[in-house]
């Protein structure tokens, strides 16, 4: 693992992290990728810039996954951190030193919710469009977002409340009035669950999905199953638009401007073919050439196009649920921990695991991971869903 | 996905694989072909394409010439530069 550290006093009241997906002009930025060791921005992400004019003292930055769309932060260039066969997410164990207030990360494909989940943290991924993504490394722009990642729901408020806003410099961006009424607290009263997104957790996770039920329950909110088979079409449908979209972004890497460049070469095609074959590690490149596959000529139409229409049948089912209900719960992960093992065994398990998580990513709804499960809520409801997070950690304590 | 595919898949996006991660690259994609299965018993007819989920405005800025940033500075993570310029393998014979 790989931490960078700034000139900033770790000891700050205020200390933050980011994650390697964040630009930095005084730290470099890797991305987790080989492509990218070593580089040094000449700007810094907007949110970081948001947060220090706040007074947040940025400390230092974590190792993250190549291109963040792994698990939890295995497939880095510099090698998993694993403690006794476990996977660790870098981020999470930098929090839980209690060193770092909070923690500013980009929510490519789950692996901050899952870190949150499985390390008792709080999460909040927020609606799409009220963070600035510029300034961070593009992977799947039409689902990702900044996200905040703390040991409790108020520091999650705190930060999201400073960077959350309009941004000019990202064309994503939405109005200061939209972004504004993501700060507004709502009241949770009636929640839904879905049967068919429980589907694979073990005894562990189930617990954890009981005891939040009962922490609902005993605060007078209406725990109610429902049944549905249109969300969990997410994660195949996420599964094309996210490679589809990181082929496209990862292109640009090609060891001419910036960036690896491989040794021997004996033209530029061949400049080019070694130096991203050598940089790329081996979930990127299988993420790369199924999202080029989508995109061929013979597959557009069937694969890319159907996920776009699948996104928006998605999209329509949340806002029917949302007519009755305030929040959707489910699981962010279907273990507590994930192990070398399980890699090993299943190379593309981020592929899989992201069936919890890639409801919220597809639709751009805000997520809110708390005491290992996740609430996923009508747009520009985090607000409502930090406060449930609030409730939940009272009872909890 | 065909062996063909892949060979032209690799030249498309410039990668170069071992036989063993051709291997694990087809069966990825193989997995990931059973999963559109979920996406085809989804009925899209009469459903448009959402390719952005929120109200999301073409954003225009007034057109004014800025220089942000030296030549130096962009160009100080290059792998190979010569008086300014980026270097390159002779592409011209």
């Amino acid at each position: 693992m790989k931490i960078y550290t700034s000139k900033k006093d770790i000891a700050s009241k205020k200390a933050i992290i980011a994650d390697d997906m964040m630009l930095t002009a005084d730290m470099p930025t890797a991305a987790g990728s080989k492509m990218l060791d070593g580089y040094m921005s000449l700007f810094e992400a907007e949110v970081l810039t948001r947060a220090k004019n706040a007074g947040y003292d940025l400390v230092g930055k974590t190792d993250v996954g190549e291109f963040a769309i792994d698990l939890v932060g295995e497939t880095s260039c510099n090698g998993a951190k694993v403690k006794d066969g476990v996977l660790l997410n870098p981020t999470a164990e930098a929090l839980k030193t209690g060193e770092v207030k909070a923690a500013i990360c980009l929510d490519v494909n789950g692996a901050p919710r899952r870190a949150a989940a499985q390390n008792g943290l709080v999460s909040v991924k927020p609606t799409y469009g009220t963070v600035s993504r510029y300034g961070t490394v593009p992977v799947a722009c039409s689902g990702e977002c900044v996200s905040v990642m703390a040991k409790s729901a108020l520091e999650c408020k705190e930060l999201l409340g400073v960077i959350v806003g309009h941004d000019d410099k990202d064309g994503t961006s939405l109005s200061e009035e939209l972004c504004g009424s993501a700060k507004k607290c709502g009241e949770l009263r009636r929640v839904a669950v879905l049967g068919a997104m429980e589907k694979g957790i073990d005894a562990n996770v189930e617990a954890k999905l009981c005891a939040f039920k009962s922490t609902l329950r005993n605060n007078g909110v209406e725990v109610i199953e429902i049944e549905d088979d249109i969300i969990a079409a997410a994660r195949p449908a996420w599964n094309v638009l996210m490679s589809a979209e990181l082929c496209n972004n990862v292109s640009r890497y090609d060891g001419v401007k910036y960036g690896h460049r491989a040794q021997n070469f004996s033209g530029i095609d061949e400049l080019y073919t070694n130096s991203r074959t050598e940089a790329f590690g081996e979930l990127l490149k299988k993420a790369i050439l199924f999202g080029s596959d989508t995109l061929s000529t013979e597959n557009y139409m069937k694969v890319y196009d159907k996920a776009l229409r699948v996104r928006r049948v998605i999209v329509e089912r949340f806002a029917e649920i949302f007519k009755e209900f305030d929040a959707v719960l489910m699981p962010a992960c279907s273990v507590m921990e994930y192990t070398e093992d399980m890699v090993k065994e299943n190379k593309s398990l981020s592929f899989e695991e992201n069936f919890y998580t890639a409801p919220a990513s597809i639709s751009g709804l805000p997520a809110v991971v708390v005491g290992g499960v996740q609430l996923v809520g009508r747009a520009f409801s985090e607000g409502t869903l930090l406060g449930a997070a609030e409730l939940y950690e009272k009872e909890g304590k | 996905m065909e062996k063909e595919t892949l060979r032209i898949l690799e030249m498309l996006n410039q990668l170069s694989l071992t036989q063993t991660e051709k291997d694990e690259v087809i069966t990825f994609c193989n997995n990931r072909e059973n999963d559109l299965k979920t996406l085809d018993a989804i009925d899209t007819a009469n459903v448009e394409r959402m390719v952005h989920v929120m109200p999301i405005m073409t954003v225009v800025r007034e057109d004014v010439v800025s220089q942000p940033f030296t030549r130096e500075a962009l160009q100080a993570g290059a792998p190979e530069t010569d008086e300014g310029y980026w270097c390159v393998p002779r592409v011209v014979e």
